[in-house]
């Protein structure tokens, strides 16, 4: 910090600590706690105990702070109270979920307790608290105590408490705060279902966030990136751990240990930041989990120092390179778009590395594998969009039966979702071009749904047995050629199976045909078959890229 | 009734059953602070009764289950979320108990529960 930094943030304590907070203050301090509990979100996430309807309680209140730090941000209004009811509003209308709902609940009555006031003193503060309690318990016929319910009980009785004390309405805060902290650690004597899983209420931890990011403000401390404490076991990232790796760290390290007396964290960190990057450290039941990248020769050192700290119990160590090696081989190298908060994600089922790409390279937020079989389970399909920091989701299954477990994940999960009717990979290519994060969810869905049905999917596979569909005589081992699922031609070879199809579907009405080959398909032979189709049809422009899946020889994208 | 058909006998849950679940995660959900009859208009006394799956209907379309539900919703709270926020509560319960799928779940906001101060 610069001495500059260090004269304004002394300033900005003494005037909060000296005056009433006005307007101004207001805003700065909802900022603050905003911004703190955003970077916070994914440890909020990782503390709901699954399975529980409210999905990520962490993602809806800063969904519900953001939509009422939208209203405040854009108005004029100079008074406290003018401000608070203004956030208020904002939060009851882009409430999600339940905590979003409770959250709202706490800021109308907050808000409504300080109505008209230019100012807040300590006196304000503490009865805003308290209707804030009050109005929270009132939204509910049964309240479960161990919850954000009981965090706010205990805020507003140390707002009471500083009060009689005469404090400052900082001092009050930071009061207010270790309350919050103490309720939350307490809740899982409360709650048997948090104590069983070993983490604290998911809600309750979000609105410590929220009040720790105001008094980190005033403090002057950074609001960006969620600090290097002690998580619960379950908040480790330890699966994105890959995506950080620096350039020298080649070994990634984890130790879990119990420590033979209390453990200095800031020591601890010290220390192993000499060693290496990446550090977590998480915490369980009277164990500590670290984890470290480190480079080759450094590779023992954060054992052997963790051995000095007590009793080691387990330790595991992963060479990085290797593991990266193999991990882009299974990728081909294709980036994901990560999601803005709030905006729509896409989740596109592909049969092939190559597919999978195309779905990525138009903005596809992520990809589920169809496999061999071309059959994802519903779980596979939750899993892929339930981590995302949004809740509106669309799913494209690209084949007709990925539908059913695509609906299915719909049912399955709080955040919104719709599920495009897209029966092929190019009906699914076509509706991406029509997505627009941003946009409204469900006319985007619409648009994408009109899409489907612009574009000519046609499949060249080879028949596993002697059939007779729609007037045509099929023989094993002969290729047969698909017109958007119906079966519509056959042919002794590729070239012959393929341009026969581009016939039926009527290739010159249109302009482009996209070709992607499969896994079993020489590049060479796609090549060649590409060139007989631009003998035939000059005036139609024809790319060719390869799919990588299985079974469907070449799918044709025609439009 | 809804049928499971083991081979040795048949398992029949009874609509009270499942309406008697859907009713405990009703009054659980944040937001919904009473339920009520569908007839709310037939005066106070239908908020009186002390059925346990009062405000909640079980219907049979062939084979699937609807459920609806008729709240009363504290006002001032988004009524939007807490509905959906409610379906999705009362699904989860429903279907974990029972373990079949339920087809339908409709809301239905009788009304909002207003405070003296508001």
């Amino acid at each position: 910090m610069t001495p500059k930094n260090a004269i304004v943030n002394k300033n900005r304590l003494v005037i909060l600590q000296q005056y009433p907070i006005d307007g101004r203050g207001v805003k700065k301090l909802a900022q603050a706690g905003y911004a703190w509990l955003e970077a916070n979100r994914q440890s909020v996430n990782a503390l709901n105990v699954f399975p529980v309807p409210d999905g990520d309680t962490g993602t809806n209140m800063v969904l519900t702070m953001q939509a009422a730090m939208e209203e405040i941000k854009n108005s004029p209004e100079q008074k406290a109270g003018k401000i608070l009811e203004i956030l208020a509003q904002g939060a009851l209308m882009g409430a999600r979920g339940n905590s979003g709902v409770i959250l709202s609940q706490l800021w109308r009555g907050f808000a409504r307790s300080v109505d008209g006031k230019e100012n807040v003193d300590s006196q304000d503060l503490a009865k805003a608290f308290v209707e804030a309690r009050d109005t929270a318990y009132k939204g509910v016929v049964r309240p479960v105590e161990g919850t954000i319910l009981t965090v706010a009980k205990d805020m507003a009785a140390a707002a009471e408490a500083a009060v009689k004390e005469g404090a400052d309405p900082i001092t009050l805060l930071e009061r207010v705060l270790q309350a919050a902290d103490e309720s939350v650690q307490h809740t899982p004597e409360l709650l048997p279902i948090l104590k069983e899983a070993g983490v604290v209420d998911s809600g309750g931890k979000g609105l410590f966030f929220l009040l720790e990011g105001m008094m980190r403000w005033v403090q002057g401390q950074q609001l960006h990136t969620a600090e290097g404490t002690v998580q619960p076991l379950a908040a480790l990232n330890l699966e994105n751990s890959m995506e950080s790796i620096e350039a020298g760290q080649d070994y990634e390290v984890i130790v879990d240990f119990r420590p033979s007396k209390p453990l200095d964290l800031q020591q601890f960190y010290g220390d192993l930041e000499k060693m290496g990057t990446s550090i977590q450290v998480g915490e369980g039941e009277g164990m500590y989990r670290m984890h470290i990248h480190v480079p080759t020769e450094k590779r023992y050192e954060p054992i052997d120092y963790t051995m000095t700290l007590g009793t080691i119990t387990n330790v595991a160590m992963e060479n990085l390179m290797a593991q990266m090696d193999a991990l882009s081989q299974k990728t081909h190298g294709f980036k994901l778009k990560p999601v803005e908060p709030g905006e729509i994600a896409v989740v596109a089922v592909a049969p092939g590395a190559g597919i999978a790409r195309h779905f990525a390279e138009l903005g596809a937020a992520a990809i589920v594998e169809g496999g061999q079989s071309m059959n994802p389970s519903t779980a596979d399909i939750l899993s892929s969009f339930e981590n995302l920091p949004t809740d509106k989701v669309i799913v494209l299954p690209n084949n007709k039966n990925i539908a059913m477990a695509a609906k299915a994940s719909a049912e399955l999960t709080v955040k919104k979702v719709r599920v495009i009717p897209s029966n092929s990979v190019p009906q699914g290519l076509a509706s991406m071009l029509r997505l627009d994060p941003k946009g409204d969810l469900d006319q985007v869905a619409e648009e994408m749904t009109k899409a489907t049905k612009q574009v000519q999917t046609g499949e060249v596979t080879t028949a596993t047995r002697n059939v007779e569909i729609d007037g045509v005589k099929v023989k094993i081992g002969q290729l047969i050629g698909l017109h958007n699922g119906k079966l519509v031609t056959s042919a002794a070879d590729f070239e012959k199976g393929c341009l026969k199809l581009l016939k039926k579907i009527g290739l010159e009405n249109y302009e482009i045909i996209t070709l992607f080959y499969g896994q079993d398909v020489r590049p060479e032979m796609a090549e060649e078959i590409a060139a007989a189709i631009r003998k035939a049809y000059p005036k139609q422009e024809i790319e060719t890229h390869e799919g990588g899946q299985p079974h469907y020889q070449f799918i044709f994208a025609i439009e | 009734m809804t049928e499971d058909n083991a081979p040795l006998g048949s398992i029949q849950v009874s609509p009270r059953a499942i309406a008697t679940i859907a009713y405990q995660a009703a009054v659980e959900s944040y937001g919904v602070v009473g339920l009520a009859s569908k007839n709310l208009f037939n005066g106070l006394t239908n908020l009186i009764v002390k059925d346990p799956t009062h405000g909640i209907e079980i219907n049979y379309v062939d084979q699937a289950i609807n459920i609806d539900l008729y709240i009363v919703v504290e006002y001032g709270t988004n009524i939007k979320t807490v509905a959906a926020n409610v379906a999705k509560t009362v699904r989860f319960h429903v279907e974990k108990a029972l373990g079949l799928p339920i087809q339908e779940v409709n809301v239905h906001v009788q009304g909002l529960r207003v405070n003296a101060k508001d």
